[in-house]
């Protein structure tokens, strides 16, 4: 098979290049749909509490959200594999060239979506422009009832009105560890910590680590055949694989 | 003997048309002296308003105060979840507000820039009025998109200078061309409006007193018509006729590479740019038309400076732009539904059968079948309420085509999950206010600003004339420039 | 020569039509008056070459095109020095710092707002706009007469009053600067 680099495609080969720092690994299969990994990134994030009604009217905002999907005519109906959903952290992103404002730009340290919440101005194209449709914008100042003013993570910012806002891949934590193994004097280990919406999930579906590691975990489970991104066919190089059937 | 004498004076009638038939049709070879024309647009201008202007005119100061300005301190105040976007449909009426603003300012420009390219003399009596639509249309085109903003009180980041956040316009995006190139026309289009102004003001002030006296007067600049002021009037008009189209013609294809640059199934389509310029033009001139017949049935004189030969050739353009307009949307439809995507297929069976389908077939109604069915008819398209008729329903059938394209179309994306039909909720006064505010605008220029170019009147008056080619008498236009 | 010989006067000499005001043009000049001692005022555009007069020299081309190179230097500053300004580098998608086709969307609009706005003041630097000093006018010329403005020596006034008189003119005299 030809590559792209072979074919002298250069910015598909520096996105390629680019792609992998960070990855994760949804097993669909032994996904429960429990809600768990919403419930702790809500948490973890400071996610705003929208209620009901905008709820209900599409507005809910979760980093992550559990898909559901049947088949078939009602009464013949299957329920097929919950599917997580978050930001897939691109590695050619296309929320990044259209927003106007440089909101939404890549880390090249770290191969993450950036967000930058307070340059955001609010045209929305990023979410419209985002095939995942995975992007949350904070269509109102919301109030977060008691008591949940009282467990807002202090690592993390709280957004406001009229600002866009997705899964960053828990970048505090990476921080921290990052931080942490530097005080050390060493790297950051493997499993040595993870995401919010992995470390709750209680069947283990989520895996995070260092794509560009061979030897961890989400490499490992990477490696297995079967696995897919979403919407390949599009080249935004997504770092979340799926499987699904397997 | 006495029938043979009438049906040779019929025959005459018919084929040799008398000079006075002419004139009857033809502003151009009607002419009146100057002084009299000044008179009738002065006239038309100070006409003390009825009753019927201050209620119409309070009426709107009223929807544009609660329905576009308090409306709008509450959307800021509470954000924009007052309005109806949501997931996936982040773009609502407000952009379907945008692009339709633009594409009314289009009209303005092709009349006043194109026609007076190619020298089409039916354009003389009202570039003006056009040009007014060009520039009130950018304001509610910008308010629109002000409108849509999530932190519109940060928007002032958009704009590239240096500042302390250490912030420059991200140059990749199409919405940050689409800033430069609106910024670019609203103050081209100004500047236009303003150059063929200059003799008009000064002609205003000349028979003015008071406080217009002085309005008249800071605008004239101090103009008196000297040779060197002509042509250095003259050359400018030039050099913006001629760089204005490829302005206008950038800017509504960079506001549709606002959806077609984006990864959207029915968006990502290269045609898109033609497409929108084309529609653009249909709105533009289905509005112009509609203003000339509410000017003409409204002002003083107006009759004789807009007749019915203004409506015919415009009525003519409209159909051709119909015509266009139904082909680039065929060719559109045509590649997207022989492609087979699946997300795209799925989008265009939500067009068609999907709730809003009415607004599918209602867009086909009124932007091909109506203006094909009447203005094919030269008798049909001479009359001003007919053609302002389908001027209002080509204006419906294209916000429909906006509709369909923003809030309609990103209800199908390539995620099923999130699919959901967009209810809309404060951009309906909103927009309201908008078109109010239009109108409001217009109505205030009605009575400071002389609609009419006289002195570009005159200048075509003085350039026609009747020729006669054996027995056939025709209008003949010799090129003054 | 003494001082009243040398004084110059303004006439302003009104004509309804263009031919006599074009004959009259001709015979000031055979009179001894230069073509920059006359000037035509009108309320339409009337063409140098429809009264015989010398075409009028105009910098608003050059302006404008000093104005669109200025505008395509603001364009390739924004488009290729921005991008570098920053304290770090900023990527985007899979697309280089400076991209090839948003480039010349960001440079043509920057060109043609360069020039445009430059033509608009052109037309105002050229012109002296604005201008609300007393001038040399009568407001007959926006209602379609033309008006020549002839600067002549004191002792030939009555010579030429009298010539464009006979030529046609509805009034002449001397001209005085009023508020417009």
């Amino acid at each position: 098979m030809t590559t792209s680099s072979e074919l002298n495609m250069p910015e598909i080969a520096m996105a390629e290049k680019e792609a992998g720092k960070w990855g994760m690994v949804i097993d669909q299969d032994i996904c429960t749909g429990c809600q768990a990994c919403v419930a702790a990134c809500a948490m973890e994030n400071n996610i705003a509490f929208v209620g009901e009604e905008d709820s209900g009217y599409g507005r809910a905002m979760h980093w992550i959200r559990i898909e559901r999907f049947w088949e078939g005519e009602y009464p013949e109906v299957k329920m097929t594999n919950q599917q997580p959903m978050m930001c897939q952290q691109c590695g050619s992103a296309p929320c990044e060239p259209v927003c106007p404002a440089f909101a939404t730009v890549h880390s090249m340290a770290e191969s993450l979506n950036l967000q930058v919440y307070n340059r955001c101005v609010g045209t929305r194209y990023c979410a419209n422009n985002c095939p995942y449709q995975v992007r949350a914008f904070n269509w109102r100042d919301y109030k977060r009832p008691e008591p949940l003013p009282n467990q807002l993570n202090p690592d993390v910012t709280v957004r406001r009105v009229g600002v866009m806002e997705k899964c960053t891949f828990c970048i505090q934590r990476i921080f921290k560890a990052q931080d942490q193994a530097k005080a050390e004097g060493r790297e950051v280990m493997d499993g040595e910590f993870t995401t919010a919406c992995a470390q709750a999930c209680p069947a283990s579906a989520i895996v995070f680590g260092r794509v560009d590691d061979p030897q961890s975990l989400v490499s490992q489970l990477k490696e297995r055949s079967g696995g897919k991104t979403h919407l390949k066919e599009l080249g935004t190089l997504p770092n979340v694989t799926y499987f699904n059937g397997g | 003997m006495a029938n043979a004498k009438q049906k040779a004076e019929a025959h005459h009638d018919h084929h040799g048309h008398g000079e006075e038939h002419f004139r009857q049709k033809h502003l151009m070879l009607d002419p009146l002296p100057r002084g009299r024309m000044n008179e009738m647009v002065m006239e038309s201008m100070l006409e003390k308003p009825t009753w019927k202007f201050w209620v119409v005119a309070g009426f709107l100061s009223f929807i544009v105060v609660y329905f576009l300005f308090y409306k709008w301190g509450v959307l800021i105040a509470n954000g924009q979840g007052e309005a109806g976007v949501m997931r996936p449909d982040y773009w609502g009426i407000f952009l379907v507000n945008t692009v339709f603003w633009i594409g009314i300012s289009h009209a303005g420009t092709f009349i006043s820039a194109i026609l007076r390219v190619f020298r089409a003399e039916f354009r003389r009596p009202f570039t003006r009025a056009a040009e007014l639509m060009t520039t009130f249309g950018l304001v509610q085109a910008g308010f629109s998109i002000f409108m849509h903003l999530g932190r519109v009180w940060l928007a002032y980041w958009l704009m590239p200078y240096p500042n302390q956040r250490m912030l420059w316009p991200n140059l990749h995006s199409p919405l940050t061309w689409d800033l430069l190139a609106i910024t670019t026309y609203l103050l081209s289009s100004t500047m236009y409006l303003f150059l063929p102004l200059i003799p008009d003001m000064a002609m205003a002030r000349d028979r003015s007193t008071g406080w217009r006296k002085t309005f008249y007067k800071t605008l004239a600049l101090g103009f008196r018509g000297t040779e060197g002021e002509w042509a250095h009037l003259r050359n400018a008009m030039n050099i913006f006729a001629f760089a204005i189209i490829p302005v206008m013609f950038s800017v509504h294809t960079i506001v549709s590479w606002d959806f077609a640059a984006a990864m959207r199934p029915g968006w990502h389509s290269t045609i898109f740019g033609p497409y929108f310029i084309v529609g653009a033009l249909h709105s533009g001139m289905g509005a112009a038309v509609l203003v000339l017949a509410v000017i003409r049935g409204t002002m003083k004189h107006m009759d004789y400076f807009i007749r019915a030969e203004h409506f015919d050739a415009i009525g003519k353009l409209m159909l051709i732009i119909s015509m266009a307009w139904a082909y680039f949307f065929f060719n559109d439809y045509m590649v997207q539904w022989y492609g087979g995507d699946m997300w795209t297929k799925i989008m265009l069976h939500y067009h068609e059968y999907g709730p809003l389908n009415w607004m599918w077939f209602g867009m086909l109604f009124c932007n091909v079948v109506l203006p094909w069915a009447i203005l094919w008819n030269p008798k049909w398209r001479s009359t001003p309420w007919l053609v302002g008729f389908v001027g209002i329903a080509i204006n419906i059938g294209m916000w429909f085509e906006r509709y369909i394209i923003v809030p309609i179309s990103v209800t199908i994306n390539r995620m099923p999950f999130t699919w959901r039909q967009y209810e809309p909720g404060i951009e309906v006064p909103m927009g309201i206010g908008t078109v109010a505010l239009f109108i409001l605008l217009y109505m205030i220029a009605s009575k400071l600003i002389p609609l009419i170019p006289v002195w570009e009147v005159q200048e075509g008056q003085m350039a026609h004339e009747l020729k006669k080619f054996g027995r056939e008498t025709v209008v003949s236009v010799s090129e003054l420039e | 020569m003494t001082e009243t010989e040398s004084k110059v006067v303004d006439l302003l000499a009104v004509f309804s039509d263009l031919g006599p005001a074009s004959d009259a043009v001709e015979h000031l000049r055979s009179l001894g008056v230069h073509d920059d001692c006359m000037n035509i005022i009108s309320g339409v555009p009337v063409t140098e070459a429809m009264l015989g007069r010398p075409q009028q020299w105009t910098n608003v081309p050059r302006i404008a095109m000093g104005g669109a190179l200025l505008g395509l230097g603001a364009g390739m500053f924004l488009a290729f020095v921005t991008p570098f300004l920053y304290p770090y580098p900023i990527q985007v998608g899979s697309q280089y710092p400076v991209p090839g086709p948003p480039t010349v969307v960001v440079l043509f609009e920057l060109t043609m707002l360069g020039m445009l706005i430059s033509t608009f003041v052109g037309v105002f630097l050229d012109s002296f706009f604005p201008n609300y000093r007393p001038m040399k006018y009568v407001p007959e010329i926006s209602d379609g007469k033309i008006a020549i403005l002839v600067e002549c020596p004191h002792v030939e006034e009555n010579k030429i009053t009298d010539a464009l008189k006979k030529l046609g003119a509805e009034s002449v005299k001397p001209a005085e600067a009023q508020h417009l």
